[in-house]
């Protein structure tokens, strides 16, 4: 069985490693540079330049390569649109299912074959795509928050591309078509990440507010931590959000002809107004990681259980 | 002796229609049985039931004595070869026989490859690259790889341009005479499959019609002439299958359930063809039942 799996999939094995390596020489070039520089930049900058600057020595002339890494986003995606969605579907509209399913050994572990192999496939790719990326960005996740970039690093890779794949061989046994099955691949894998990273992910767990000196920044946010909203409060105690109308800012502090646009920021503090925020710590990061994974992984195992049914139980 | 194939009242449906409606045949072992009838009347339908493929919705089947379904012992007794011809396209026959011999207990590769060979059907080149004839063959070499104890082949000549369909048919003869294989070809021509088989099932409106040995259908259906008269009162003797009116004479295709006594009538033997085609031309079976004798195997 696994024989076939290897026989009909091979080129696409290789095509895979060849990408994957190709990557690979790419992020340790530029990664190992990258790190030089970090550690030269903190050695010295005490001296002539501000440490604070740290963003601006690296990453310097590799705007393409930043571009590369962030589009690793859609890799997962790439699973279940040319691996996972083609499997059983093209199967099927080729008529080959046919031929796999009167030789010598049930559709049952035809399928266990075809199944794993795809997921190793995938978890594999994903698993070095995502190793090779969280340690290229260690520089940049040194200086910035990590939340920033939360769906690229970590583990949640992996669990994308399972999820990707375990979405394409559910959908392919439904259309049986390769074309609809990889267009609602690509429609559904959307939907669910943008509604999970949008709605659902800043509520894994019960934000952290902090009230701050005022000073329109989130500079006082502690360090790395993802912020969910700022606002001011007023003298009262009063929420209003990230705008404060004129005619809520104390006339002392209003500059200008006629009143006109400018708040002084001093002014409002001395005033009483404050700057709250809402934030998810740093340190909940791998937290993060873990439900946002497990998420997709649950997902994926209702998603393949749900194809075994169709290809079991079906007629071929 | 274990029948090949029995059905008892098997049935498919698809939403509202019925691709196959209380289909009951039985065909013995050793039959080159001709599976027939006009497009649509549940070929297709009747080998897929009976290779596994899909599921009755009512009745059952056996084939050798086993219900068709998920396990390896039924699976290993059945070759089948579906209408399209699947193969997988980027692969070599090369390849499909190396991968065979990791999916089947019994798999005889050498001699696959001997009858490409001796088709010159190149082995090694994706099966893209080859003819409809050459895939065809490949296929059926496949099949034929598993030394399979039944062989189920829908429609396999009928994208075959005449010299390959009787170059595949030879091949499949050869295989036949080779060992002790049952086989059912289906076709929406009996003339393709004459040749070959020694027995025929007529499927039409969904429901089997013949199911016998080719020389006891032949036997059993005649031609009577006669002056021109109404079918009501030709007497009994035989069943009408298609009356023909001139003006003044009637001519009927018959099946014989006793001698013809009404010496009014010609009587003369009717070619296969003509009695499928009559059959096909009907609207409702003959009878309730299918027509259906099985011999003791001899």
């Amino acid at each position: 069985m696994n024989f076939l799996v290897w026989r009909l999939h091979r080129n696409q094995v290789y095509w895979a490693a060849a990408a994957l390596a190709a990557l690979a020489v790419l992020l340790i070039v530029t990664g190992t540079t990258m790190a030089n520089d970090y550690h030269a930049f903190f050695a010295t900058c005490g001296a002539t330049q501000s440490c604070s600057d740290a963003g601006s020595v690296l990453f310097r002339g590799d705007g393409a390569i930043i571009d590369l890494v962030n589009a690793t986003l859609v890799v997962p995606l790439l699973f279940g649109l040319f691996w996972a969605a083609p499997l059983l579907a093209k199967e099927y509209e080729e008529g080959t299912q046919n031929l796999a399913w009167t030789q010598g050994v049930t559709r049952r572990p035809w399928l266990n074959a075809n199944v794993m192999w795809v997921f190793v496939a995938a978890v594999v790719w994903a698993g070095a795509l995502t190793v090779l990326v969280s340690w290229w960005r260690s520089p940049e996740n040194a200086l910035s928050p990590r939340f920033n970039a939360f769906d690229i690093q970590g583990i949640v890779p992996v669990a994308y591309a399972v999820f990707a794949v375990a979405l394409g061989l559910a959908v392919g046994s439904v259309f049986r078509r390769v074309l609809p099955a990889i267009a609602t691949t690509l429609g559904v894998f959307f939907a669910v990440r943008i509604v999970t990273a949008v709605y659902l992910r800043p509520h894994f767990m019960t934000a952290v507010s902090k009230t701050l000196p005022f000073g329109f920044s989130t500079r006082g946010a502690p360090a790395g931590a993802w912020i969910l909203s700022g606002g001011l409060v007023g003298p009262n105690g009063h929420y209003y959000g990230d705008r404060l109308g004129l005619d809520q800012v104390p006339a002392a502090c209003r500059i200008g002809a006629f009143g006109g646009k400018g708040v002084t920021p001093t002014c409002l503090g001395a005033h009483g107004f404050h700057q709250q925020i809402t934030f998810q710590p740093a340190s909940r990061f791998w937290a993060f990681q873990g439900i946002e994974a497990a998420i997709f992984v649950a997902l994926a195992i209702a998603l393949v259980a749900f194809a075994y049914r169709m290809v079991l139980r079906r007629d071929a | 002796m274990t029948l090949a194939i029995e059905t008892i009242g098997l049935g498919k449906r698809y939403g509202t229609t019925w691709a196959l409606q209380d289909c009951s045949i039985q065909v013995p072992q050793g039959r080159v049985s001709a599976l027939v009838g006009p497009n649509g009347a549940g070929k297709t339908t009747l080998l897929r039931l009976l290779v596994g493929l899909s599921r009755p919705t009512s009745g059952q089947a056996e084939i050798l004595g086993l219900a068709p379904g998920p396990s390896e012992e039924f699976l290993s007794r059945i070759g089948y070869l579906a209408q399209e011809v699947p193969l997988y396209k980027r692969l070599s026959a090369d390849d499909h026989l190396a991968i065979g011999a990791h999916v089947n207990r019994s798999w005889d590769a050498s001699g696959a490859r001997e009858r490409l060979a001796a088709l010159r059907v190149p082995s090694d080149r994706p099966i893209a690259t080859l003819s409809g004839g050459q895939r065809a063959q490949v296929a059926l070499g496949l099949a034929l790889a598993k030394r399979p104890q039944i062989l189920l082949l829908d429609e396999p000549v009928a994208a075959l341009d005449p010299l390959a369909r009787r170059e595949f048919l030879v091949s499949l003869s050869e295989a036949v005479a080779e060992g002790e294989l049952s086989v059912v070809l289906s076709s929406h021509l009996l003339h393709d499959l004459e040749r070959v088989c020694d027995h025929v099932i007529l499927l039409a409106s969904s429901r089997t019609q013949i199911c016998d040995d080719i020389d006891a259908v032949l036997a059993s259906h005649r031609m009577l002439l006669g002056p021109r008269r109404t079918v009501s009162d030709t007497g009994r003797g035989f069943d009408v299958i298609k009356a023909t009116h001139t003006a003044n004479q009637t001519r009927l295709l018959v099946r014989l359930n006793g001698p013809v006594l009404d010496p009014a009538w010609e009587v003369s033997e009717v070619a296969l063809e003509e009695i499928v085609l009559a059959y096909m031309g009907m609207d409702e079976p003959v009878s309730a039942g299918p027509l259906t004798s099985v011999r003791t195997a001899s």
